[in-house]
């Protein structure tokens, strides 16, 4: 791009540089003020030193809102980017990513994130720090499960996660209720009823972790190793509504089907403390061992169904 | 004695003069599909012709309406988004004609599930469809979904629907179970027309 371009076009406000062979956009970006939509689409860019350095103090990083940089060759999310704290739209869809920055929380005024067509494997809790999210798409990737706190994006309208490696969703998810678009055909879903059978009686320092949270008793952090203190932190409530109990790194996973709308079945993954626990999923007959594929209308369906217009296929 | 329906080749230049020939089709006791499609594929898609029609949404596909054929079809356009896809669905034993006039739209055809059917439903075939390519369906063909699979280029098609019909069953792929859905418009005749009353759109 013309080294001028600042001085030329200083009210420029949409630029297009889709399909021209750039391997780079360059530093005579920084200094367009009113820039606040930049498309560079099917081009070469993906090399380090592609996003101009500087990005995040520049007029541009603060005047930029909508970053469309798919069909290009980024194999992982440039850094540089995550400066820009006024972004509202980015799509990296058919690059090729293999992952997701933690980072990424950094974007807070993020609402549209396209990551469609890359090589995800896993998504990173921290992408649940955006409050603003609305559209999410992680459509055509490799992504294997999807982390429970996934359901803190209350601001979520869709999620694309078709074609995908999952076989169950965190129970969570029920939580989004705001959430009118789902897709999750061509992933190998579970569709029988699966118990985790391997279970792992919990250790020592985990039974006696759970005594102290659940029988509530007192300490400080001068009475107990750093470490130990920061393990009582991580304590899990089991959630069995008659149970009341915390685990550790030893649960009981359960899956059971939820019914969506009344017309699909989605594969839910419960985390419970003991094998005696059952889940909020399971029906009056509480018996946990129950291997019954029957969906009972309880608090879970109804959670469901306030989860308008569930896509699914 | 029946005679034999009258072929004839038509071209149309523009999209308005589409319109008008399909009028012309329409209003005769008996329509060929073979002449519809070769008309809808004649037409070499204008963008300046069509960009009025063409209003896309964020989340979903969006349809939009551009004739209502006097009763006797439904010609609408379609917009498409990156990643954007329909579920698997019938047409209500009406003729469907599908034109792209802009990008690429993978269509997969399905078999009919089992009356009793429990189980992951049959693939026929698939295939991606050109721009000014015109597709044909009804529901003794099977089912199909509809979707761009392009991460890069937004899909634009254009469908006509005869007899106009405004729902439709939905199809888990998983299951085969079918599940009716009312069918709505994004814009009419290049109005806008949000839907007041909760909707229901189709599931992909």
């Amino acid at each position: 791009l013309p080294a001028g371009l600042a001085q030329w076009f200083p009210a420029l406000e949409v630029l297009d540089v889709s399909g021209t062979g750039l391997a780079e956009l360059g530093a005579e970006l920084l200094a367009l003020p009113r820039l606040h939509t930049l498309l560079a689409k099917n081009n070469r860019l993906g090399a380090p030193g592609s996003l101009p350095k500087g990005l995040g103090r520049a007029p541009l990083g603060r005047s930029l809102r909508v970053l469309n940089l798919s069909g290009n060759r980024f194999a992982e999310l440039p850094p540089a980017l995550l400066a820009l704290r006024g972004l509202r739209s980015l799509s990296l869809g058919g690059n090729r990513l293999h992952g997701i920055p933690p980072d990424i929380q950094e974007l807070r005024s993020l609402e549209f994130l396209y990551l469609g067509g890359n090589f995800i494997t896993s998504i990173p809790p921290e992408l649940a720090n955006l409050p603003s999210l609305s559209y999410l798409v992680l459509c055509d990737n490799k992504i294997q499960s999807i982390p429970p706190q996934l359901a803190q994006l209350h601001s979520l309208r869709s999620l694309s996660l078709h074609n995908n490696l999952l076989t169950y969703l965190p129970r969570e998810i029920l939580n989004l209720v705001h959430l009118e678009e789902l897709s999750l055909r061509g992933n190998p879903l579970v569709v029988r009823f699966v118990r985790d059978l391997t279970y792992n009686p919990p250790s020592l320092q985990e039974l006696a972790g759970r005594t102290i949270k659940t029988r509530n008793v007192p300490y400080a952090p001068s009475d107990l190793p750093e470490n130990l203190v920061r393990y009582l932190s991580l304590a899990s409530n089991c959630p069995n509504p008659k149970c009341g109990g915390v685990y550790f790194d030893s649960c009981v996973r359960q899956i059971k089907f939820v019914d969506f709308c009344g017309k699909y079945r989605i594969p839910l993954m419960h985390y419970l403390c003991s094998p005696e626990c059952s889940s909020p999923c399971s029906s009056a007959s509480q018996s946990s061992t129950s291997q019954s594929e029957s969906d009972s209308e309880d608090e879970a369906s109804v959670a469901a169904r306030r989860m308008q217009k569930v896509l699914l296929g | 004695m029946e005679q034999p329906v009258q072929t004839e080749t038509w071209k149309a230049a523009s999209l308005e003069e589409l319109i008008r020939i399909l009028h012309r089709l329409f209003s005769e006791e008996k329509v060929s599909v073979e002449e519809v499609q070769e008309l809808m594929e004649s037409y070499e898609s204008n963008p300046e012709e069509w960009l009025q029609y063409a209003k896309f949404d964020q989340y979903r596909y969006t349809r939009n309406l551009v004739d209502s054929g006097n009763g006797k079809f439904n010609l609408m356009i379609l917009c498409w988004g990156e990643g954007h896809g329909s579920s698997i669905h019938d047409h209500t034993d009406s003729h469907c004609f599908m034109k792209i006039l802009q990008g690429n739209l993978k269509e997969t055809l399905f078999e009919w599930p089992e009356k009793k059917g429990n189980g992951e439903m049959t693939k026929k075939s698939e295939r991606v469809l050109r721009e000014n390519q015109c597709a044909y369906i009804n529901d003794s063909i099977g089912l199909h979904r509809v979707e761009n699979i392009s991460h890069t280029e937004s899909a634009v098609s254009l469908h006509l629907y005869s007899p106009p019909f405004d729902s439709c069953n939905t199809f888990d792929q998983r299951t085969g179970h079918k599940h009716k859905v009312k069918m709505t418009f994004y814009s009419q005749f290049g109005e806008r027309t949000p839907c007041v009353s909760t909707r229901y759109h189709a599931p992909h």
